[in-house]
């Protein structure tokens, strides 16, 4: 038996959705799949406490990662634009930070700044030469956006710079709140 | 030695020193980890995602290599470069604790 729930997580999000999925686990269903942007399929199982964790890592890893995390006891099960989603039992791990595949702040920035520069950055560089521009000349009346499809293609514009600048903004802001609290954990800069 | 390499690592995190120590005999990811739990009785331990990056951009670097494969796993080892920024970081702490004990340090 498996279920699908839809549930919007944006690149900042990640640690709200590995709560999320710990919760589906303790309630019986373990992630098996998902689909951007917002599509996660779950298997029935046995109701147990499963810490999820999230790694960034953009296509970057190879198979040693993988190994690794499973010599340390985590099971990687899926990928997904550029995540990699690790799992491990509360009841397999010993005292000490083993519910954490990050163990300083400073890796943590590191994944802050990689989710920045491969993602946020063109993000931004596609609404300032693409998004931004079109929305302007369709709001302004461009002659250029005057028939039944130009008209279509200018407000698609203008939603996209509705939704960019949403994302761009709440990401950009919980991604630096982020990267602060990591700091505070860091005890000097590597 | 690079400017920019001194820069990164001296001073280096307490991750980053245990894991360059502990390469000075080859070893993989999880023996590495291990190895530190074991000698800072579990006051420092690593996590794969830590171990994974911290070992990556070191390679990057030039501090470790890859010393040999062993079932899918590979061992690294410290280079010349990372023993003379390991030396430079035992210095560095040397200095601390002989500090933090009140003694002073003569050129």
């Amino acid at each position: 038996m498996s279920s699908m729930k839809i549930r919007f997580f944006t690149i900042a999000d990640y640690e709200e959705e590995e709560i999320w999925l710990r919760e589906q686990h303790r309630n019986g269903l373990r992630l098996v799949n998902t689909i951007i942007p917002c599509f996660y399929f779950f298997e029935k199982c046995t109701p147990e406490d499963v810490v999820y964790r999230l790694d960034y890592k953009n296509n970057m890893q190879n198979g040693d990662y993988m190994q690794m995390a499973q010599d340390f006891g985590w099971e990687y099960f899926h990928s997904c634009m550029g995540w990699l989603y690790f799992r491990k039992p509360v009841s397999e791990m010993g005292s000490g930070r083993e519910e954490e595949i990050f163990s300083d702040g400073a890796s943590k920035v590191e994944m802050i700044r990689h989710i920045v520069r491969t993602r946020m950055l063109p993000i931004l560089i596609v609404f300032l030469c693409c998004v931004l521009p079109n929305a302007w000349h369709f709001l302004e009346g461009n002659p250029m956006f005057s028939g039944k499809f130009e008209f279509v293609l200018g407000m698609f514009y203008y939603v996209m710079l509705v939704l960019y600048l949403y994302l761009i903004i709440r990401c950009g802001r919980k991604l630096k709140k982020l990267q602060k609290r990591y700091e505070g954990e860091m005890p000097y800069r590597n | 030695m690079e400017e920019r390499i001194r820069r990164i690592y001296v001073p280096m995190t307490e991750t980053g020193f245990y894991i360059l120590f502990c390469l000075q005999t080859p070893q993989h990811g999880y023996g590495i980890s291990r190895q530190v739990s074991a000698m800072t009785g579990n006051a420092v331990t690593i996590g794969p995602g830590t171990m994974y990056g911290t070992l990556a951009k070191m390679e990057k670097d030039g501090l470790i290599a890859v010393h040999s494969e062993e079932e899918k796993r590979k061992l690294y080892q410290i280079t010349e470069l990372g023993r003379e920024i390991l030396r430079l970081e035992i210095t560095r702490i040397e200095r601390l604790y002989r500090n933090s004990r009140g003694e002073s340090i003569d050129e």
